[in-house]
């Protein structure tokens, strides 16, 4: 049901009285017609739009003397005029060549003088522009495109443009100029209730500020809701932002038939179908599911999808969305993959965005995690604040994910970065509500207890840094003091700056810049100063039964379940050979634990499928064995394997390794933090066996998509590497075995 | 008329800001700033890495006043902005030929 409101009625009443008058200055006049277009076109005349008019004539004398009479008044009343005098055919071709006049024709309505001469125009213009739609499609796409890189997205936008920003006036424009090409539906009652609602916010700012102001700025907010008979600016962003979704969601899918009319256009062959995750494939360019897969018996199925399609830098297929909804909720405590897929989907860094947000649309991401409804749609009256807060909380994950090399524990700061905010949603200090809120969803997670709390930490002091650091004395030992008594680990130290600064970034550009980040840095550096080094991340003890296996001398390979154990008298290289046999069969290393007792190596991989069911336990056995043997080609298996590697559409930070010295006496720590990928263990071995050293021990995390990887390493007198050259040249092999 | 201006350290911002409204002045303006003094740059060791700090964060902050409470004004900041350390800053006026209140258009005192 579509409600007239009194400013529709103040639109068309404008419109006529504009008509009225255009007729009267043209009188009757033959072989000619005024042709009002775009906006005038479609009867939403505000208080200050353009009078955007064509004088259309079939090629007579004295055109030119009309044109003045028409004009001049026009100009006298103080009305912007914007003019044209054309013939039907010369009004065609501009449009050809012209994107913008082309949308205007498709509005033009007669106004005054010969009707055959418009409706002329009309149909010529139509005709025309479905004759070149591949071409106008995408055009009106890069269009779109290009005014959500300048005006951003009204949803999300505390001071949203309502006519450029993606979900404004435009886009439903541009639906309607899809549909004038038929090639996708005109929009429907949904979208233009949302077209209407966000007109009327345009209208009003145009009455109260008596400018042509499109940018919806905070001190007219309120001002403009009460226009609209709305409680307050609040109440009005929220409508808007409910409104821009609807209208952002129908211009995707839109764009997407057009796109596909263009490719089918191109390519007649079926689309291919490409395994991106376990039941999770692409196809056309989006992703969608896998035949055999039942949403209804797989509640980790909307998060793996997520994850594979932010990864794969690729939207969600609309068919597929509707069918993740009939997912079962997920368990609580979340199960592990379904936390990984998460972190996997929040370290796509900006492809998360539109994934996360397609979700949301569909009400999934409550589903998830039921606190996020309180700060949905929910804006923040703060001059540095460009986002709402839940577009914010996105954002900041996104920009945490390029920092996930500078933190020790990346998961982490992917969870932090999403949930710092959370408390804004409740009143009181949002810190403290928010480090009681995101105990409480780190737990529906099932996030280990110390993890929980670090997170919690991490939101309650996540304004901590900066404040401290522009309001303090960084010389004063006391500040520094303080700072370490509520920030007692390392771990959470370089969390809170990695936070810092993705919560800054995802602000807006008042809140980040190179003076603050440098005053923080300053801050970090003297703290970690007086924090005591923290220790790595050690081999985990063996069970007995390992033990006793160990005693048996090898060699060894046991397949249980997702647990491979792998005993054979210690020699260098054992580790990433393993580790290559495992990936050459699509197993990934969740993490792997190598240690050594009495001469024998026992190395410890907890392993999952790639995607699909887990290969013959037997079969990984037989090449383990083979492999201790020396009878197996480990590299011409991966190489061959390698061909098969989904797409990665998402931008990954490039790896880091890091040399640590105080962790360890007898051997050189080589930290690996990297994006996680097939054969890498198998790689970043084969590199430090390269480089003549032998690993004694090694603890293998994946966390989410990131990889954190420790290596105790020796040189082959078993001493820890000294020499500052060699030194720089592991580092350099190590991470050209990550990169090539 | 005379434009005041200050460089002083960052956590400095609070306590001059205090002392300039118990002073009487109703405006200023304050940008983020960075450079060096004496002191020059130094090089730090963070993370393993070397890295030159050579631009020092800073506050400038801007008061105009009559010139008869220049001097004074000069001395509220500097004894607001001083730790007696390197680094505290450095406070200097200058003459103002015209000042005007957009708002209004009042110039000189009036406009302050």
């Amino acid at each position: 049901m579509e409600t007239v409101t009194s400013f529709a009625l103040d639109r068309a009443r404008r419109t006529g009285q504009a008509d009225r008058w255009l007729a009267e200055l043209l009188g009757a006049e033959p072989g000619v017609a005024l042709v009002a277009v775009g906006g005038y076109g479609r009867r939403e005349l505000l208080p200050r739009s353009d009078l955007d008019v064509l004088l259309l004539h079939g090629g007579r004398d004295g055109i030119a003397a009309i044109a003045d009479r028409i004009w001049y008044p026009v100009w006298d009343s103080g009305a912007e005029l914007d003019h044209a005098v054309r013939t039907v055919p010369q009004a065609r071709r501009v449009a050809r060549a012209d994107l913008k006049v082309a949308l205007g024709l498709l509005t033009a309505r007669h106004v005054a003088g010969d009707p055959d001469l418009t409706e002329r125009l009309r149909e010529g213009a139509l005709e025309d522009w479905r004759a070149a739609a591949p071409t106008r499609m995408a055009e009106l796409h890069a269009a779109h495109d290009e005014r959500t890189k300048i005006s951003g997205e009204l949803a999300f936008l505390l001071e949203p443009d309502l006519k450029e920003a993606r979900g404004g006036l435009r886009d439903v424009q541009a639906i309607q100029a899809v549909a004038a090409a038929w090639v996708a539906p005109a929009p429907g009652p949904k979208v233009r209730t949302a077209y209407e609602q966000i007109l009327d916010a345009r209208h009003a700012l145009h009455e109260i500020t008596g400018r042509r102001l499109d940018r919806l700025v905070l001190e007219e907010q309120d001002e403009v809701a009460r226009a609209l008979g709305l409680l307050d600016g609040d109440v009005l962003l929220r409508m808007l932002a409910g409104a821009a979704r609807t209208v952002a969601y129908a211009v995707d899918h839109t764009f997407r038939q057009a796109d596909r009319l263009r490719s089918r256009r191109l390519r007649r062959r079926p689309a291919e179908r490409r395994p991106l995750a376990d039941g999770v494939v692409e196809q056309d360019g989006e992703v969608v599911l896998a035949r055999a897969t039942d949403p209804a018996a797989d509640p980790v199925l909307v998060l793996r999808a997520a994850a594979a399609a932010a990864q794969a830098g690729l939207p969600l297929a609309p068919r597929t969305l509707d069918r993740l909804t009939e997912c079962p909720p997920l368990p609580v405590p979340w199960p592990v993959a379904a936390r990984d897929a998460l972190l996997a989907l929040l370290g796509a860094g900006p492809a998360a965005i539109s994934v996360w947000e397609a979700l949301d649309t569909e009400g999934l991401i409550t589903s998830l995690i039921p606190d996020w409804e309180r700060v949905r749609n929910r804006p923040q009256r703060n001059p540095l604040h460009k986002f709402t807060v839940d577009r914010h909380l996105v954002e900041a994950a996104a920009h945490a994910a390029a920092l996930t090399r500078e933190v020790a524990r990346p998961d982490l700061l992917l969870l932090a970065a999403l949930l710092h905010d959370v408390g804004k949603g409740w009143p009181g200090d949002h810190s403290v509500t928010g480090a009681v809120m995101a105990r409480d969803i780190g737990r529906r997670m099932g996030l280990p207890e110390p993890d929980v709390e670090l997170v919690a930490s991490a939101v309650r002091h996540h304004l901590l840094l900066p404040m401290v650091a522009t309001r303090r004395d960084l010389d004063d030992p006391v500040t520094v003091k303080q700072v370490a008594v509520l920030v007692p680990s390392r771990t959470l130290l370089e969390l809170l700056h990695a936070l810092a600064i993705s919560d800054g970034l995802a602000t807006g550009p008042a809140a980040w810049n190179d003076w603050k980040a440098t005053l923080v840095t300053d801050l970090v550096r003297r703290v970690a100063a007086v924090l005591d080094g923290q220790p790595m991340p050690e081999p985990a003890p063996l069970r007995d039964d390992q033990l006793a296996l160990a005693a048996g001398g090898g060699p060894a390979a046991i397949v249980r379940g997702s647990e491979v154990t792998v005993v054979a008298p210690d020699r260098p290289g054992l580790l990433w050979r393993a580790a290559g046999v495992l990936a050459s069969h699509r197993l990934t290393v969740r993490s792997a634990n190598a240690t050594s007792v009495a001469g024998t190596a026992v190395t410890v991989f907890d392993v999952e499928p790639e995607f699909g069911e887990p290969p013959d336990p037997t079969l990984v056995a037989g090449d383990l064995r083979r492999m201790l043997l020396g009878r197996l080609d480990v590299q011409d298996r991966l190489e061959r394997r390698a061909r098969a590697v989904p797409p990665r559409g998402a931008l990954i930070p490039a790896p880091k390794v890091i040399l640590v010295d105080e962790a360890s006496e007898t051997a050189t720590v080589v930290e690996v933090r990297a994006h996680d990928a097939p054969g890498l263990l198998w790689r970043v071995g084969r590199a430090l066996g390269e480089c003549g050293l032998n690993v004694r021990a090694a603890r293998v995390e994946t966390l989410g998509a990131e990889v954190v990887d420790v290596f105790y390493v020796t040189d082959a007198d078993g001493e820890p590497l000294t020499d500052r050259e060699r030194r720089r040249a592991t580092v350099r092999s190590v991470l050209a075995a990550l990169t090539g | 008329m005379k434009l005041i201006t200050a460089v002083i350290k960052p956590f400095k911002l609070d306590d001059v800001k205090a002392a300039l409204q118990a002073f009487g002045v109703r405006g200023l303006t304050i940008t983020e700033a960075s450079g060096y003094g004496r002191q020059r740059g130094h090089t730090e060791v963070y993370r393993g890495a070397e890295y030159q700090v050579d631009l020092v964060p800073k506050v400038r902050v801007e008061v105009l006043c009559e010139d008869e409470d220049a001097d004074d004004l000069i001395g509220v900041v500097v004894k607001a902005a001083q730790t007696g350390r390197i680094g505290d800053g450095k406070v200097w006026s200058v003459p103002v030929e015209t000042v005007v209140r957009v708002r209004t258009g009042e110039r000189g005192p009036d406009a302050i």
